[in-house]
């Protein structure tokens, strides 16, 4: 099953890259990145001229460092680290924000300036940028008990600490505790209506303390 | 002034011809692997990150950052300062990362000239530098003779504390010597300015720290305009928290400042006058000197740029970023100087490339903070649509008038946190 799902993956992200390349400039740094990753070279050599009108990929994406760092790598605490997150998360995220089904409190207003390829771009770019991951330092008795309910109620979804992405789970070892406290309240408010639903249960049934667990062990597993 | 600055400027081009083709082949940018020389004047919001980005698209171009000063104080979160909620340490930044990590030669000096015909600026230092591109990013400069009896002389009194740093600090102690039961004016600007929503945080943070070390003080905003950025929000803001401490009188209802009497701490308008314990008055603005003195501004005081570069109307291979430049609907904003210093860059690493700038995309967002627990914010993403920059239908806005307690405290962390990145962007 998880073979499959990873062979489904594989041939998707083969489709993104073909065309993310036929709409990138070739002085354009994803592209450079895009170069480096060995099936690259065959297409980067064809890459055509770019159509006009077509906003290439790092011109979109540059756009979201101002909140979300260079490269997506965060730097603020509130603001959760996107660089290297998985793709497919990324875009389901900023399509959600796009149609309004996920509550946000600016990203929904911005998703909506852009064309659901551009959103796709956007996210293909950012998920192909390094991780790198909160500089801040995780209380250890916290982390200890975040790995406690981690253990019981998150690793099926959220395997090795948070740090597979898999079936749109995203990244959340290193992850800034601040974002990750913002988010879990959030989902802990709302309960069966965060998303996605069966986390939503399981975090309703924790305390704020608990909450506050799971942020630092996350972070604690950068 | 502009004139006699011209006139150096030419006898200064002639002086100085063959020591400009001297500086076209110093060890600095001589090398044939080099693409091409950029230089960028200015390093805040928008001319830091065109230099970075540059780099960051195409490292063989070779890249110098002229900038007067060797530290960086933000406008954004300096209202902060005032509200007693930050340090101004914790706003200011250098220019070390810029070339440490990416390779952009720093020059902290004062560019007294741009010769564009010969693609040659000129530093107070003596030096003179070639370029192929330049890009100049000089933010705002102040139109003190729109009020009577203003003067840069009396902004050492009377601050207007709109370029952070000196200025701050001392609209800082101002309000930290005032004396409970003090009234202290803030007079705002007349459009296009800095920061539109500025003078209306500024009000808030003041009264923020009025009502917990002076609580029978009040502020005053004596504004130019008759409406402004996120007012709604602002209002109902003042209302919840502040109550009548803070008090907004329109341009209609006699906000207009027309002199100030400095000697009796008076602001004298259309029909009052208004006599406080502290004065915060934020002039008309213009594009910063060195555009000025570069010719690149027009009647408006303001560059016109082709928007989907910021390439100067007036003269070629030289290009306008930030506050400076006429962005169609972009207003004056740190984010918006970021935004189009990218567009700029990409658009300078395409040319250099031999190949057409591609299509731009921006955006801007600008969080205001109200309470260290309430805060809104405006967004907006834009185009290119026939030459001009608009807002994308249906995308950007406000906050929502009717937002949660939790999501206005959760702004004020975005603010806090955008902050941070908006200046790692910058510096790191």
């Amino acid at each position: 099953m998880k073979i499959n799902r990873k062979l489904l993956k594989t041939l998707i992200a083969g489709v993104f890259f073909g065309w993310l390349v036929s709409s990138c400039t070739t002085t354009d740094s994803a592209m450079k990145k895009e170069a480096a990753a060995p099936a690259a070279k065959p297409a980067a050599k064809m890459a055509p001229a770019k159509p006009q009108g077509v906003r290439s990929p790092s011109m979109l994406a540059n756009t979201c460092a101002g909140c979300h760092g260079t490269d997506g790598a965060s730097a603020g605490d509130a603001m959760p680290i996107i660089g290297g997150m998985e793709k497919e998360y990324l875009q389901l995220v900023l399509a959600e924000f796009k149609s309004g089904e996920r509550d946000s409190t600016i990203m929904g207003r911005i998703a909506k300036g852009y064309s659901d390829n551009e959103l796709k771009a956007i996210a293909s770019y950012i998920a192909n940028q390094t991780w790198v991951s909160s500089p801040a330092k995780a209380d250890k008795k916290l982390a200890a008990i975040g790995k406690k309910i981690h253990e019981k109620r998150c690793k099926t979804c959220h395997e090795d600490g948070g740090r597979v992405q898999e079936d749109d789970a995203p990244r959340l070892a290193g992850q800034w505790p601040d974002y990750t406290m913002i988010y879990l309240k959030d989902c802990h408010k709302k309960g069966r209506r965060c998303l996605p639903r069966k986390m939503g249960k399981r975090v309703s049934e924790l305390s704020e303390k608990e909450l506050q667990a799971m942020a630092h062990y996350y972070l604690s597993e950068k | 002034m502009a004139k006699l600055t011209r006139r150096n400027f030419i006898k200064a081009t002639g002086a100085c011809a063959a020591l400009g083709t001297a500086a076209a082949f110093s060890p600095a940018s001589f090398g044939k692997s080099a693409k091409g020389r950029v230089i960028v004047i200015g390093g805040g919001y928008g001319g830091s990150i065109a230099a970075k980005y540059i780099k960051k698209a195409d490292p063989s171009i070779d890249v110098t950052l002229i900038e007067k000063n060797t530290q960086y104080v933000s406008c954004p979160l300096s209202n902060e300062v005032l509200g007693g909620e930050r340090d101004i340490g914790s706003i200011t930044f250098n220019y070390k990362a810029m070339s440490q990590n990416h390779n952009i030669k720093v020059v902290h000096d004062e560019v007294v000239e741009i010769d564009a015909a010969n693609h040659s600026v000129k530093v107070a230092g003596g030096n003179q530098y070639q370029y192929d591109k330049l890009v100049v990013s000089p933010g705002v400069d102040f139109r003190f003779e729109k009020i009577e009896g203003h003067s840069a002389a009396v902004a050492e009194k009377i601050p207007h504390a709109w370029k952070a740093g000196p200025q701050t600090t001392l609209l800082h102690k101002q309000l930290m010597a005032m004396k409970d039961g003090g009234v202290c004016y803030i007079a705002a600007p007349p459009n296009p300015f800095r920061c539109p929503p500025g003078p209306y945080e500024r009000a808030a943070q003041i009264a923020h720290y009025f009502k917990r070390h002076k609580p029978k003080s009040k502020v005053i905003i004596l504004d130019a305009k008759d409406k402004f950025s996120k007012q709604g929000l602002f209002m109902q803001g003042y209302k919840k928290f502040y109550g009548d401490t803070i008090e907004w009188v329109s341009g209609a209802n006699g906000g207009i400042i027309e002199a100030i009497d400095a000697d009796n701490m008076t602001l004298v308008g259309q029909v009052d006058e208004y006599k406080g314990d502290v004065l915060n008055v934020i002039p008309a603005q213009k594009a910063g000197k060195i555009a000025q003195m570069a010719g690149l501004t027009d009647d408006s005081g303001w560059c016109p740029v082709s928007q989907g570069t910021f390439e100067s109307k007036i003269h070629k291979d030289v290009y306008v970023i930030g506050d400076a430049s006429i962005a169609g609907k972009m207003p004056k904003s740190g984010y918006a100087a970021n935004s189009q210093g990218k567009v700029c860059a990409a658009a300078i690493v395409a040319t250099l490339n031999g190949e057409p700038p591609g299509e731009p995309s921006y955006v801007n967002t600008c969080y205001s903070i109200i309470t260290p627990d309430w805060g809104i914010s405006v967004a907006a993403v834009y185009q290119l649509v026939d030459g001009k920059i608009v807002g994308v239908k249906g995308a950007g806005g406000l906050s929502p008038m009717d937002a949660s307690a939790e999501t206005r405290a959760i702004e004020v962390q975005y603010a806090r946190s955008w902050f941070k990145n908006i200046t790692s962007d910058m510096f790191t």
